[in-house]
This record gives C-alpha cells, structure tokens and sequence, in this order.
C-alpha cells in the first residue's frame, strides 16, 4: 500500500483522539504523536488497536515501541502487511 | 532524578476504555493484569498502575535520551496500598525506580517516581488547576493532564 493511502486512512484514526485538530492540518512523516498532537500516551494504545483492526495486522511490542511518529506507523503498517 | 506523573481520574474515564479487548494487554503485564482483575475498584488500579509507569519512564527517557513506547517493559513491582497511599518499585531492564502514589479520592493519581528511595521524602509536590507560567519556578518534573498540573522540585 502507498504511504499516501496509508495516511488518508490514518487520519481519521487520529484525528478521534486529537483535541486540536488544527494540528492535523500539517500531518506529515515526522509529525509525533505525543509532542506534535498531544496525544496522551494512554490514547496511543487505541490508535495501535485501531490500526491493527483498520489494516488486518497485528503489532508487536517490538514494533509498537517505535511507533511514535506517523512516519514509524506508515513503515510499521507497510511491513507487516507485506509479511 | 525524579519523574511525575499525575492523571486526571475523570478525564482518563472520558478519554479511555480500558475495558477495550487487547488494551490491558498491550499496557500491563500479567501479574499487573491480576492486580486489576482482582481489586474491587480495578479503574483506579489501571490508573494507579500506569502513573507509576509514566512516572518511572519520564526518568528513564531522560537517563537514556530514548524515547520508547514499551509499557511492557516497565514492570510494576512490590505495589503496597493504604488508603490514599501507595508504594511501590517499576523495574525497567536493569534500572529500579521507587515510587509514592497519592489517590485523591474520584479527583486524581499522583505518583513520584525517583532512581534513589530518599529523594521521594525530600522532593516537594505541587497539584494545581491547569495554568501556564509555572516554567520560572523551574520545577524539575513536570506533568499535565485534564484539570490538573503537578509540579515536582527537589
């Protein structure tokens, strides 16, 4: 899957637990979830459960440590799905 | 070093479903999981469980200057409660970080956290309404959530 359809279907992912969502206008690779989202770091469980039901996979421990930015995920989500 | 982190009970039941299929799971590890299953208000141990990790975290991050999303790497340990107080110890890797946890009543969970077990008695705790500003009182942890902002200084 192309990372630009990857991120059109992340958005609205993220964006359930974003309180500024002015911030989602600049959605980009390095955009961090907790530091350019805020989004607190319990949230970020719903968003790996989230995507694991959105895109069929399932992350690891190992792979969810990483996922702290878009970009982590978009790589994250790519490889699984390949696997 | 110190790390805190404080959650705001009712903005943590608006935000999250903890009873969401795989969320414990990805969060706690079994014996953590046993600790909620088994308390009588098991919410207020999920929240208790992860303050203590977040605190512990924040110093880790800073000691490593790594930035990591493993909650299940920091494992709760020893987690002794009374009344509104708790103690414990989070074991990530080979590092020990003690901790003391305050429960104000529905409001919130506060823990500190500390690589050295004094340093919990002589750091002071400030709890407030969310405000800006409190940068130049150069508080040496620091942790937002909902309605609340503490401040940690030692």
């Amino acid at each position: 899957m192309e990372k630009e359809e990857i991120i059109s279907r992340l958005k609205p992912i993220i964006s359930t637990y974003v309180e500024d969502k002015n911030t989602l206008e600049q959605l980009n690779e390095a955009t961090d979830f907790i530091k350019d989202l805020k989004i607190n770091s319990a949230n970020l469980v719903d968003i790996v459960l989230d995507v694991e039901e959105a895109f069929g996979i399932e992350i690891d421990n190992l792979s969810m440590e990483r996922m702290l930015t878009v970009g982590a995920a978009i790589e994250i989500i790519q490889t699984k799905m390949e696997g | 070093m110190i790390g805190n982190d404080i959650v705001d009970l009712v903005q943590a039941d608006k935000d999250s479903n903890w009873q969401r299929k795989g969320f414990l799971d990805k969060l706690f590890t079994a014996e953590e999981q046993f600790l909620i299953s088994s308390d009588i208000q098991a919410p207020l141990m999920v929240w208790l469980l992860w303050s203590m990790k977040e605190a512990a975290y924040k110093i880790n991050s800073r000691q490593t200057k790594l930035r990591l999303f493993a909650p299940i790497k920091l494992i709760c340990n020893n987690l002794i409660v009374l009344n509104d107080k708790a103690t414990g110890q989070v074991f990530y890797e080979d590092q020990v970080y003690f901790t003391a946890t305050e429960i104000h009543g529905q409001d919130y969970v506060h823990t500190l956290a500390s690589d050295q077990k004094p340093e919990l008695e002589a750091a002071r705790i400030s709890i407030m309404n969310f405000q800006t500003g409190y940068r130049t009182t150069n508080p040496e942890s620091v942790s937002h959530h909902g309605r609340y902002l503490a401040l940690a200084y030692l």
